[in-house]
């Protein structure tokens, strides 16, 4: 790219040479009939453009784009460890060969998808919930929206432990309502279903507030006339959420459960801190996975090529989304 | 009267109170929990049955965090890091933000898409080349190995709610300021910026809440203790025999306090980014 100097946005109008190339005056033929001058300002104003965005694009580049290539090439290579750090001794597919015969990388995908799908279908219901909830209350909803930002905003790994607290066996609040409630003796976070259970309802905590309010937002705005000529018409308030309210919140919690599905696919704070991926493996998901190979058993190769399976399953995801979506709202500017 | 009575009767047993309060304790007992053990002695907090209100209320738990285990470094590790990030991305974003809504640049399209691709990208996919590059340049445990990748992964996200907001400023201030003979960039910082003020807001909460709460890549590159964040000095507390929750709770009320007094502050900024985040992106 020719722009990357950062001073020429004061040099005026002149046509530079490598103009040429892709993008002659009447390009896009927006307005057939502008007068030079306009054009000569348009090609000035894209060159400004670009200067402005390349700092921006150079830092991504640098550090998300070249790693991310740079990751991509140790997982197809025979790594070794030695004193001055690592080498890489060939190209292989052993890495990926290893992760296709290995039962715990299977487990963990499957893991991380069944987390995400229960997690986020569990959020979006209380979430959707909790926003019809929060629309019907009038001096106390600013205050319930203060306190759901509360654990929106905390950090990860504060809830994680606040959370790992409540669920100890020998003194945690939760263990003890299930012994004095429900007469039942739990070890919450020693056997493999309720620890998953328990992390989920951590994370269920954590999020739900995030659906809520994107899903909030997006019902103030519905326009109230509908519901008024519905209402004449005789319908009921479950007729007039399937009918009316749902379907136009479709594309706010369609992007809402992007967002959140493209997160649950790299989840580590939660079962790094809460569970250490235990007991065995039963938490353990991929990015967890990913990091103990990387940066406990040391095995960069095999590390990485979990690591690029993880992001190939979040780009493939939001590939696929926006495709629907775009296919969904066409007119609207996505891009 | 009583018909009155009656209505009073069927608001508070509606529906929506109940959900109103079920939503209100499923989301405050937890945090009431965290509260109340960071004011109890070390013993009680790991009483069995556990005491709903501290037998005896004590700030030794906070001075055992600050004092003994010294979480005032973590605090000031964090702040530097989180407010220099946020300050870099919102300027880079300001302007990136700026050509990709208001000038006629080729290629926005695929840059956006780009932008979007990478900045949902898991982090763990790409730790072991930051690593090394870390290594290499001699920037693992210092301020500027976190701060560049900080910046880096929240740029993308930062230049989309830029964009968003620059879209909404109505055409043609910009001819205006070039009649009056002002450079672009000029325009850009005194017609263009203060026009698009909440997005700064809402740009700058974000990338300071996710640097803020940001784990694995703090933990990976500056996991020494003088450079350690909150969240990896949260973490790392305690042994696998010993977990000293009281202290715990203090460090986490102290850091959760103020955040939530940010967040309540630029309510707005933080809903409205979510939302633009959601509805425009």
């Amino acid at each position: 790219m020719r722009t990357t100097t950062g001073k020429t946005t004061g040099i005026p109008a002149q046509r530079p040479p490598s103009e040429t190339g892709g993008d002659p005056a009447r390009g896009r033929g927006r307005r057939a009939g502008a007068p030079p001058r306009h054009d000569a300002q348009r090609r000035r104003m894209a060159r400004t453009g670009w200067t402005y965005t390349a700092p921006s694009l150079a830092v991504i580049g640098a550090i998300t784009l070249f790693p991310i290539v740079f990751s991509l090439v140790l997982s197809f290579s025979e790594v070794r460890i030695g004193y001055g750090g690592f080498v890489v001794e060939r190209l292989t597919l052993d890495n990926y060969l290893a992760l296709v015969r290995s039962s715990d990388w299977y487990y963990a995908l499957g893991f991380t998808v069944f987390y995400t799908v229960v997690t986020v279908a569990a959020e979006v219901v209380l979430g959707v919930l909790a926003a019809l909830v929060m629309e019907r209350l009038s001096a106390s909803r600013g205050w319930m929206m203060a306190l759901m930002l509360i654990p929106w905003s905390m950090i990860t790994v504060v809830s994680a432990r606040l959370w790992a607290y409540m669920y100890d066996s020998s003194y945690g609040v939760i263990t003890w309502l299930l012994q004095n409630v429900f007469g039942a003796n739990p070890l919450i976070l020693g056997t493999p279903a309720s620890a998953i259970g328990a992390m989920a309802v951590a994370d269920i905590w954590k999020t739900t507030p995030f659906v809520a309010i994107i899903v909030l937002a997006g019902l103030v705005m519905l326009p109230r006339d509908v519901y008024e000529s519905a209402e004449v018409d005789g319908a009921g308030p479950w007729t007039m959420f399937w009918r009316i309210t749902l379907p136009q919140l479709r594309p706010t919690i369609a992007v809402a459960v992007l967002f959140r599905i493209l997160q649950a696919f790299g989840v580590f704070d939660l079962p790094f801190v809460l569970t250490g991926g235990g007991p065995g493996i039963a938490t353990q998901s991929l990015a967890v996975m990913g990091y103990k190979v990387l940066f406990q058993d040391l095995n960069i190769g095999a590390g990485a090529a979990i690591a690029t399976s993880t992001g190939l399953l979040v780009a493939g995801a939001c590939l696929l989304f926006l495709k629907v979506f775009r296919a969904q709202v066409g007119k609207e500017d996505v891009a | 009267m009583s018909a009155r009575d009656r209505s009073l009767l069927h608001r508070v047993f509606s529906p929506v109170t109940l959900g109103a309060v079920v939503l209100a304790l499923f989301t405050a007992l937890p945090l009431y929990w965290m509260v109340v053990n960071s004011l109890k002695p070390v013993t009680e907090v790991g009483a069995m049955p556990p005491t709903l209100w501290p037998g005896e209320v004590t700030g030794d738990n906070y001075v055992s965090a600050f004092v003994d285990q010294g979480f005032g470094r973590y605090i000031l590790n964090s702040l530097v890091v989180c407010l220099s990030s946020t300050v870099v991305v919102v300027s880079l974003a300001t302007f990136a933000g700026y050509a990709l809504a208001r000038t006629p640049m080729r290629g926005r399209g695929p840059v956006m898409i780009a932008l979007l691709m990478v900045s949902v990208y898991p982090p763990i996919a790409v730790l072991v080349p930051l690593y090394v590059m870390a290594r290499e340049v001699g920037m693992l445990n210092s301020y500027p190995g976190l701060i560049i990748p900080y910046v880096a992964f929240n740029l993308p996200f930062a230049i989309w709610i830029m964009r968003n907001y620059m879209l909404a400023v109505p055409g043609g201030l910009e001819d205006a300021a070039r009649v009056d003979g002002a450079s672009a960039t000029r325009t850009v910082l005194s017609i263009i910026l203060p026009q698009v003020r909440p997005g700064v807001f809402t740009a700058g909460v974000f990338t300071f809440t996710a640097t803020w709460t940001e784990f694995l890549m703090a933990l990976t590159l500056n996991s020494q203790d003088a450079y350690r964040t909150i969240p990896v000095g949260i973490a790392l507390m305690g042994t696998v025999f010993e977990v000293p929750y009281g202290m715990i709770f203090a460090a986490a009320v102290v850091v959760t306090a103020p955040i939530a007094v940010l967040v309540l502050i630029f309510r707005k900024s933080v809903v409205a980014g979510l939302t633009a985040g959601a509805i425009k992106g």
